[in-house]
């Protein structure tokens, strides 16, 4: 089990972390870029320190600025935080760059994780030969063979193709599984998000906006901004006031009531997308909202009418919070 | 002929034309520099004959003073080592309060022409001042023994060891002996696994440098130890006893006991850092 709760001072905002993340449960922080994601990573591995606050790692405490205080070195956290830059140290070969941290004990067969990630002939060229992609790998490796009771990984898929970048969370899912380690990965890409983790937690400037399982954050976004950060495209005013909010992978075309709220509009503009196309239509009720269906072929003419359905919508009230009461 | 315009030259080619120009001055301007400071080498190996330079080492007493530097410059580098090797790491590592203070002091002892450094010295540590009382104590004296010649030659040599040091240790990235901590090593497994292979070369460098500094060493040298000889004040006293012809073969010693390591060494630091960019 992690509990970490802290405020480390940023230039702009403060950031302000307060969460738990049980041994074997994995973690996406999902946030623009600039949030405080890394910040919030590199103050648990002790890289950055906090102006307060207290973070648990098992039984152990990494840090309390409380009395009596307490802070770990980072070489005493083992704590490991996977970084965008891989970090290899030049002057050793990729296998040795790989043993690097199995001082203590082997956490995990080498020749399976090498083997997986792909890495067979490489153990001795030098990081300088390597590719982009090979050095993340080889950095992911090191890793996890090293002996840490946490895992962290900052933007892991940077320069992965979508192959490798599967590879790579299976893997991660499978150490973190048998090792029963708490995982957090950091990222800015939703589906990344949700293809690693169990729970997922929106931050912005600096604060977690929500928390929860990473279907259920995107169907019912605690508020309008968090609706922005999960795909959000635009919100439509109501009638009886409030908002719906528009995402472009839940509006379908035709009348379902059954699976939510129904609109008439008029089509403005068409275009092909893809295997499909899209449509930009105008509603009445809210002239300057953009809504944009998604048809499996040609769309009415422009100027013609058209029924869409929003599937099941999230609704905000005038301060832009959800409202609990349903859309349809 | 067609009717086409001749084209005037284009801005950009009228830039690359200057560029060429440009280029061919500053490469005769480089030529220039290159023989002007090889040239004076280059007439020590024309004006000695092998005859004069047997007859000169083989004279009584000629071997001495190559010991005696070799002694005194090995001992200086020592001293370097140990003490200015610290100091680099710590200001590379902004680790010291005050950090121009302690860089304007290296630069100061950098930019104080050497005989300058031998009279302050005088002031400093000679047999009337409270640290030259207390070397007697320990029955040493800073002025005329060999440890004279080392503080001489320390005081020479050490900004270009330091501050050569202090560059090397810069140019590792912090984020490797981060990265190092994360994978659990204590600052000083990592400073021998990860920062100490990554300066080497530069470190190496800055030794050589200090080396061929202090084994040169003259100025605060005849200040403040003109006894024992070493090679520099050799060539001094002989060039003002018996004249030109007789110091030269010293010259020639002290070249080729000073410049070889420093020539290895540049070697093997620009393949180490050539291995590890790739």
């Amino acid at each position: 089990m992690l509990r970490v709760a802290i405020e480390v001072e940023r230039r702009r905002f403060q950031v302000a972390a307060d969460f738990e993340v049980a041994a074997g449960e994995r973690m996406s922080l999902f946030g623009p870029s600039g949030s405080g994601k890394t910040t919030i990573l590199e103050t648990i591995t002790g890289l950055v320190r906090p102006r307060t606050g207290e973070i648990r790692l098992g039984d152990r405490i990494l840090l309390r600025t409380a009395a009596p205080a307490m802070d770990l070195p980072v070489w005493r956290r083992r704590v490991g935080l996977l970084r965008q830059n891989p970090a290899l140290f030049p002057h050793l070969s990729v296998d040795q760059n790989l043993t690097y941290g199995q001082g203590r004990r082997r956490a995990q067969d080498p020749e399976e994780l090498i083997r997986r990630l792909e890495l067979g002939d490489l153990g001795r060229a030098r990081p300088a030969q390597l590719s982009g992609g090979q050095a993340h790998r080889v950095a992911a490796a090191r890793l996890l063979l090293a002996d840490h009771d946490a895992l962290f990984l900052d933007e892991p898929y940077t320069g992965l193709d979508r192959r490798l970048a599967r590879l790579l969370t299976d893997l991660i899912r499978d150490t973190a599984e048998r090792r029963h380690l708490p995982t957090v990965m950091v990222t800015h890409e939703l589906p990344e998000a949700q293809a690693f983790a169990d729970t997922m937690a929106v931050l912005d400037e600096g604060r977690v906006l929500q928390r929860g399982h990473a279907s259920e954050i995107v169907r019912r976004p605690a508020s309008r901004r968090v609706a922005e950060l999960v795909g959000y495209v635009d919100f439509l005013g109501l009638p009886e006031g409030g908002t719906l909010g528009l995402h472009p992978d839940r509006i379908r075309p035709g009348a379902s009531p059954g699976l939510g709220r129904v609109l008439r509009g008029t089509v403005r503009r068409r275009r092909p997308s893809g295997a499909v196309w899209e449509a930009d239509l105008e509603v009445a009720s809210s002239p300057t909202a953009t809504l944009t269906c998604r048809f499996d072929d040609v769309p009415p003419d422009p100027g013609a009418d058209c029924e869409v359905t929003l599937l099941d919508p999230p609704r905000f009230d005038r301060d832009g919070k959800l409202t609990a009461e349903t859309a349809r | 002929m067609s009717g086409l315009p001749v084209a005037a030259p284009t801005l950009l080619e009228r830039a690359g034309r200057a560029g060429r120009a440009g280029s061919l001055l500053a490469v005769l301007a480089a030529g220039l520099i290159w023989v002007a400071l090889l040239a004076p080498i280059i007439a020590l190996l024309l004006h000695l004959s092998p005859s004069s330079i047997v007859s000169s080492l083989t004279a009584s007493g000629a071997f001495a003073p190559t010991v005696i530097s070799l002694e005194a410059s090995g001992t200086t580098v020592g001293v370097l080592i140990l003490a200015g090797t610290p100091l680099a790491w710590l200001l590379a590592h902004d680790r010291l309060p005050l950090p121009r203070l302690w860089e304007a002091g290296l630069l100061a002892s950098l930019l104080l022409p050497p005989l300058v450094i031998g009279l302050l010295l005088i002031f400093m540590v000679g047999p009337l001042t409270p640290i030259g009382a207390a070397l007697s104590v320990i029955h040493l004296s800073a002025s005329n023994t060999f440890f004279a010649l080392v503080v001489a030659e320390v005081y020479e040599s050490a900004p270009y060891y330091v501050l050569g040091a202090l560059t090397a240790f810069r140019s590792v990235d912090g984020r490797l002996e981060e990265q190092a901590a994360i994978l659990g090593d204590r600052p000083g497994r990592a400073f021998l696994r990860v920062t100490l292979p990554l300066a080497a070369g530069g470190l190496a460098m800055a030794l050589a440098t200090a080396w061929a500094r202090s084994i040169g060493a003259f100025g605060a040298v005849i200040i403040i130890a003109y006894h024992p000889f070493g090679l520099p004040l050799q060539i001094w006293t002989t060039l003002q006893e018996t004249g030109l012809a007789s110091a030269l073969p010293f010259a020639l010693v002290l070249l080729v006991v000073a410049l070889p390591l420093p020539l290895l060494v540049y070697g093997w630091s620009a393949r180490a850092q050539g291995r590890d960019r790739g």
